[in-house]
């Protein structure tokens, strides 16, 4: 499902020196699996998964999702994949203020082209969040806040669920209840997952693991993008 | 319901309006004060013009003593201003008798009751004259005209609504035009009619027996035959030929003719002050889509982590585009919205107070072309707003923005 060969992606220093930061040979991932990828902070991991996203251009390399090459596509029909197949949570959760958290999930839907307000209702149900739907952000706690974020996420049924740091702002029990709810869901939707953390207890509790050191040959990572 | 396309880039837009709501009250507001503005100067000027014009009760031109033109037309017909002297009862003769007449009334003033003004002249004007084409005054139920030789009054309806004045009340009149209470007349006149409203100045006035004036308790003996204008319906284009005998040939008399042009030198004595009034209208004008501008802008860092979300969701640059822009529309739709009503309200108060004091009956809720045109005006500046900070959204990469939400 996913497949990336050479993929590497560099950033300009403040004195115009090309710094590398992802230098990835070989990644493939599997319909349905689950990898949980660890390493340092500052280490490329979430310009990785920008890369997988469309968000980032590799400056090299190639990347095939669900069949297509995402360098064949223009910016637009990048959108639209990420929009109608993949789905992306973040360690802040980045849920639109403005929004209830029913209304996060409809916007999300309506990117992707079909708007299905009793799914989104039941989604949010299932992530124990019936009596809040139509509360916004600031008027959930911070645990209810990521729920509503993983539910965004696989609103739309993607095929790839991309996790960055999902877990980082949770306190334990809150972890637990996210990590068992994402499981869930990847699941239920028959998804695959790439989950990105620097939490040994999140790793393992993911069967495949994986060391982000091991797969990325820029070994030494001077700038902290994003991480 | 949150819909694809169009329905949720107007849903976000609106979000973000709330979410930022004093900022948009506030170019909301700055954008209604100039739209109100605006529209009203120009009703104001528009409708007291047209107004003023309608309201000559069905005249073309008046006769009185040697004077302005303009003071004998608002104090004869509109009942403003003081009289510029007086005509002879002959010259009223002479005048009525010319072939190029086709009515004469004469009129006298001096007199007024709580500050209305009392105004003599024949039966026959409530009897003959047209005040409108095809329209004759009516009198309400019960009521008559005043004989020509009794001390009786037609009051007019809206002196009637304000001092409640009915059949069968007795009043004395007070001597000048300002009411004050030691001027009071021995005279009794009694109310024996009551004019249905006609949105002409002669609402205002209370009407009375031309001798009533003439033969006033108190008044000059010696003015007994005298009157202070008489009002003149022409035939065909007499108006030039009694023009020339009046004003360029003789020296006692002044033909106010014609009305319409006499009244347009009038308003346009006041052109300045629209012109003012239009310059403050669009300085707050400009100021509104300043506040627009600023509002988009000052948000734009907040709004940058919207877009990278809304980017990350599937949103493509298109979708956060329009979302200003249509952020930037809305805000103008409203601010014209709310001028439209502001400029009704400033209406509705100057007109009223214009009737008050006129007579003249101004329509405050007629629809003026202006409002569309200057409502459309408003849509372009708000869209010209928002394209920089659109553009600035458009711009923006998504990998610069995800670092300020990562």
């Amino acid at each position: 499902m996913l497949r990336l060969e050479n993929l590497k992606k560099s950033y300009l220093d403040g004195e115009g020196n090309s710094i590398p930061v992802v230098d990835v040979s070989e990644f493939f991932l599997d319909h349905g699996s689950i990898v949980a990828l660890y390493g340092d902070s500052g280490s490329g991991k979430t310009t990785f998964l920008n890369l997988i996203a469309g968000i980032l251009a590799p400056d090299q390399g190639t990347l095939k999702f669900a069949g297509s090459y995402l360098h064949e596509l223009d910016e637009n029909q990048r959108d639209q994949l990420r929009a109608k197949s993949m789905g992306y949570i973040f360690q802040s959760f980045h849920l639109l203020q403005g929004c209830t958290a029913l209304e996060n999930l409809l916007v999300a839907m309506s990117f992707a082209g079909k708007v299905d307000s009793s799914r989104a209702k039941e989604l949010l149900k299932v992530v124990g969040l019936a009596e809040r739907m139509n509360h916004k952000p600031n008027e959930l706690s911070i645990g209810q806040q990521q729920r509503v974020a993983l539910a965004r996420a696989v609103v739309n049924q993607p095929s790839l669920l991309l996790a960055d740091e999902p877990t980082g702002n949770l306190d334990e029990r809150n972890t637990q209840v996210s990590l068992d709810i994402l499981k869930e869901l990847c699941e239920v939707n028959e998804a695959s997952m790439i989950i990105v953390s620097h939490d040994p207890k999140v790793i393992s509790s993911f069967e495949t693991k994986m060391n982000w050191s091991d797969l990325n040959r820029v070994q030494e990572n001077p700038l902290s993008i994003n991480d | 319901m949150i819909k694809p396309g169009l329905q949720v880039i107007l849903f976000l837009a609106l979000r973000s309006i709330q979410r930022h709501a004093l900022s948009s009250f506030l170019a909301i507001f700055s954008i209604s004060m100039a739209v109100g503005l605006v529209l009203s100067t120009w009703k104001i000027n528009q409708e007291t013009r047209r107004a003023f014009h309608i309201s000559t009760s069905g005249f073309d031109a008046v006769l009185g003593a040697r004077g302005s033109k303009l003071q004998i037309i608002l104090n004869s017909l509109f009942h403003l201003e003081d009289s510029p002297g007086n005509l002879t009862w002959e010259q009223y003769e002479l005048i009525k008798s010319n072939r190029g007449v086709k009515e004469a009334y004469p009129i006298a003033v001096g007199d007024n009751y709580l500050g209305y003004r009392l105004v003599g002249t024949e039966p026959a004007l409530f009897e003959n004259h047209q005040w409108s084409s095809g329209r004759s005054y009516e009198i309400k139920p019960g009521g008559r005209i005043f004989s020509s030789m009794a001390k009786e009054a037609l009051v007019g309806s809206f002196v009637a609504d304000q001092i409640g004045l009915k059949l069968g009340d007795q009043f004395h009149p007070y001597h000048g035009l300002d009411f004050k209470e030691e001027n009071k007349h021995e005279d009794i006149y009694v109310v024996v009619g009551i004019l249905e409203p006609t949105g002409t100045p002669t609402d205002r006035v209370i009407w009375i027996p031309i001798k009533g004036i003439q033969l006033m308790e108190g008044h000059d003996p010696t003015m007994a035959h005298s009157l202070s204008a008489v009002l003149l319906k022409l035939k065909g284009a007499a108006g030039f030929s009694l023009h020339t005998k009046y004003n360029k040939q003789g020296n006692v008399a002044t033909l106010a003719w014609p009305i319409a042009s006499t009244l347009s030198s009038f308003f346009d004595k006041f052109s300045w002050f629209q012109k003012v009034l239009e310059m403050v209208a669009g300085l707050v004008a400009i100021i509104g889509l300043f506040i627009i501008i600023l509002s988009l802008r000052t948000s734009m860092n907040e709004k940058k982590r919207e877009f990278a979300i809304l980017r990350c969701l599937g949103a493509s640059r298109r979708v956060v585009t329009s979302i200003v822009l249509f952020q930037s529309l809305t805000l103008a739709f409203l601010g014209g919205v709310g001028g439209v009503a502001f400029h009704y309200l400033i209406n509705l108060i100057s007109f009223s107070i214009i009737r008050e004091n006129t007579g003249v009956m101004m329509h405050s809720f007629s629809f003026d072309p202006m409002i569309f045109y200057l409502f459309g005006l408003i849509l372009v500046l708000g869209l010209i707003s928002g394209i920089l900070p659109s553009f600035q959204a458009y711009k923006n990469e998504l990998s610069e923005n995800l670092k300020i939400i990562t």
